[in-house]
């Protein structure tokens, strides 16, 4: 029964956005109930799936018992299982925050379609991290794509339009790119899963040399546009900040980090890191990350609103990602992989907490940040927490990611990527600390310092407080998350 | 369009129209065609029918709520005929080892289950095609 | 004469990169959006002719098995087509009710107007 829970899965979710228009003459709580049972449920299955695939190995899946040649085919193994379970996670905290705020910009009778869209949106997730199959993966990020921004463009305002007209053309770019690479690829190897082409690239990139580069060059162009990678990130602050809270931190902190592990299966699964690196695709990737790193913390420094600051912040980060995957080492991939976590966690936290101060303030200027503090203790405190992890203070999940990151440079002999990453770090830090310090030092009344817990409703507070503990948890204890990751990327490479 | 020889030859096509599209869907398995195809054939028809006498007289016949239902069912039907594969023979959407009647290659009734899922297929289609034209029309005149 | 050989047998993929480019152009330098979303149809178009062309076989048949056998041109390729097709159609309705949007409520559907009146908007 273990091998069924992929698709179990699937289905839950596609049924979940189905039945939710019936629901629409009910009261509003019984449909968010249900999606949080469905959302349990689905990550029960999972832990057992996860559990079951780390003890037992990886396993195929074939729909319709076809040979794999001629059908479809999932893949289920540490990576693809371990990260389903991790996005899951991060979207339940995130779905307990957003049933009190999704009421954020979206008109009321809209309420019903976002939760449409968030299932469509998590069924697409969950089929491209398990599918085995390149146009599969095509179809899904297609489903992602349309999903996402019709999340941005459901709040009825001006810059939502622009936003996702912007996002609407870079991304279907991007897509068409990827299809392209499939289409060349099609065309060498006469298949569409990723194992056999795989082989098939190993035992006949000398005969077609030509095609075999080009698709790879269009395949990564295409995922580098949708993953906001350093020179194609243009669409990534708008859209970012002009979504409902809960889903700009979906956006930020998952969506961006699926199309990297796109990115990764196909480095490493699709052509192997060798044909990579002889290419020498592998320095391309480390420039564009390291540039990435250091231009989008300078373009964070200069904003004004806080959540398209967090949107350029975002860009930096991927940054980090590319350049551990750049690498090419175990030690660069389980970096790259701790990021991911990190990453997700912190730009969660950093969002949520935001929504928290529009939600109860109304404001999202940096300049009305002054004595946040002392109004929103808990609020501020995790916000200031995930701010230290962007900047890697030590005790917090990003420290340990940089650290990771800097010793996997060490060790592949690039030892000047160091002074990037602590460059990047402290970049961040001009544009987080003026905030905290407004936050907690500057005050607008002087000598009130009552501290009380904000009067925003608990089901806000406690998805908030769970992120900042997980943050500091993944600071103290790294080594079992750790391990885990060395095992996924001892098997990639 | 208040012509009597456009309502005229409309009101003559469409059943013409539908009955091909409904013969494209059911023969998709043997011919070129399919679900698709078929779906798009019966919401071609009903955009004429909107074209032709407004979208007031489309709704009375074709309204939101059954839309609404016609897009949720095809999927759901896809869906249920996919897990009983899953329940009988241990994968989703299994085709002939799960007991779908084959039949002679070249019949109407072969090819299992395909027919079936044509059939969601193409409610699924049509019902979406017509309400895509719909909304973009309505957002006109808003 | 080779070269010109060459060009020949593989006009087909020639004419569908060819496509492609005009599609990208398309998007990336004009400055109305329905012509940029009739480029993003372009590129998809080119995309399916060059899939298409991939699995024909010269002299083959559509598959169809009606008794009679002989060389079939490959199926699979027009099959993923037809779901690529819907893709692109979905996204072009999807963006043509964006712009529908921003039409009523900037005026235009001009890029550059367009950046000129939300700057406007931005002062005031």
């Amino acid at each position: 029964m273990i091998i069924q829970i992929p698709v179990i899965s699937l289905v839950f979710f596609l049924l979940m956005a189905l039945i939710v228009p019936l629901f629409k003459r009910r009261n509003f709580a019984v449909t968010t109930t249900l999606g949080l049972i469905v959302l349990l449920i689905v990550w029960v299955l999972t832990v057992v799936l996860v559990r079951d695939v780390y003890l037992n190995g990886p396993f195929t899946y074939a729909f319709g018992n076809h040979e794999s040649f001629i059908g479809l085919e999932l893949l289920v193994n540490l990576f693809s299982a371990g990260f389903a379970l991790f996005m899951l996670s991060l979207i339940i905290i995130i779905y307990v925050y957003s049933t009190s705020d999704a009421t954020e910009g979206i008109a009321e009778k809209e309420y019903g379609r976002y939760y449409i869209l968030l299932f469509i949106l998590l069924f697409a997730m969950f089929g491209i991290l398990y599918t085995n199959d390149l146009f599969n993966t095509y179809v899904f990020m297609e489903i992602l794509s349309i999903t996402t921004v019709s999340i941005i463009s459901i709040k009825r305002k001006k810059e939502n339009y622009t936003a996702s007209f912007r996002y609407v053309m870079l991304n279907e770019v991007g897509s068409l790119s990827y299809l392209f690479g499939v289409a060349l690829l099609f065309m060498v190897t006469g298949h569409t899963n990723i194992d056999l082409v795989a082989a098939s690239i190993q035992s006949s990139f000398d005969d077609y040399t030509a095609n075999i580069v080009t698709a790879l060059g269009f395949m990564l162009t295409g995922i580098g546009i949708k993953a906001a990678i350093f020179p194609f990130h243009i669409w990534l602050p708008d859209a970012h900040s002009t979504a409902p809270t809960s889903s700009s931190a979906i956006l930020s902190g998952l969506v961006v980090k699926l199309y990297i592990l796109i990115m990764i299966k196909m480095l490493f699964r699709l052509f192997g890191f060798d044909i990579v690196s002889a290419m020498n695709i592998h320095i391309v990737l480390m420039m564009i990350g390291a540039f990435g790193m250091i231009m989008g913390s300078v373009f964070a420094i200069g904003q004004t609103d806080v959540k398209r600051m967090l949107g350029y912040s975002s860009i930096a980060q991927v940054g980090y990602i590319v350049l551990g995957i750049s690498l090419g080492t175990v030690l660069g991939l389980q970096a790259a992989f701790f990021h991911v976590l990190s990453h997700g966690l912190m730009k969660a936290a950093l969002f949520l907490s935001v929504g928290a101060v529009i939600y109860h303030k109304g404001v999202r200027k940096v300049k009305d940040f002054n004595g946040m503090a002392s109004e929103m203790p808990v609020v501020m405190t995790v916000f200031g927490l995930a701010a230290l992890g962007m900047i890697g203070i030590p005790l917090t999940s990003g420290f340990i990611s940089k650290l990771n990151l800097g010793l996997a440079s060490l060790d592949a002999n690039q030892g000047y990527l160091i002074i990037i990453i602590i460059v990047s770090g402290l970049l961040n830090a001009l544009y987080y600390l003026p905030i905290l310090i407004a936050a907690f030092l500057k005050s607008n009344k002087p000598g009130d310092l009552g501290l009380k817990v904000e009067p925003i409703p608990r089901l806000m507070m406690v998805p908030i407080v769970v992120l900042g503990l997980l943050i500091v948890y993944f600071g103290l204890f790294p080594n079992m998350i750790l391990s885990w990751f060395e095992e996924i990327a001892v098997v990639l490479l | 369009m208040n012509d009597i020889i456009i309502k005229t030859v409309v009101r003559l096509i469409i059943p013409f129209v539908q009955i091909y599209g409904i013969y494209i869907i059911l023969h998709g398995h043997i011919s070129p065609g399919g679900g698709f195809a078929g779906g798009a054939l019966i919401g071609t028809s009903l955009v004429l029918y909107t074209l032709v006498f407004g979208i007031e007289k489309s709704k009375e016949k074709f309204s939101e709520r059954v839309s609404e239902f016609a897009e949720s069912g095809g999927i759901i039907l896809y869906i249920a005929i996919g897990l009983i594969g899953l329940f009988v023979s241990g994968s989703f959407l299994t085709n002939i080892d799960s007991g779908f009647p084959v039949g002679h290659p070249g019949t109407v009734i072969s090819g299992g289950m395909i027919p079936l899922l044509m059939i969601g297929i193409g409610i699924k289609v049509a019902s979406t095609i017509i309400t895509l034209f719909h909304a973009l029309i309505e957002e006109e005149e808003a | 004469m080779s070269f010109l050989q060459t060009i020949i047998d593989h006009i087909n993929y020639i004419g569908a990169v060819a496509i492609f480019v005009i599609g990208l152009h398309t998007v990336v330098t004009h400055s109305n959006l329905i012509k940029r979303i009739m480029g993003i149809n372009i590129m998809g178009m080119a995309i399916f002719m060059f899939f298409v062309a991939i699995g024909s076989v010269t002299g083959g048949k559509p598959p169809i098995i009606d008794g009679d056998g002989g060389p079939y041109i490959n199926p699979l390729p027009s099959v993923l087509i037809l779901t690529g097709i819907v893709v692109v159609v979905s996204i072009t309705v999807y963006s043509l009710s964006l712009v529908i949007r921003i039409y009523e409520t900037y005026g235009t559907i001009d890029q550059n107007e367009l950046l000129k009146r939300m700057q406007e908007e931005d002062e005031s």
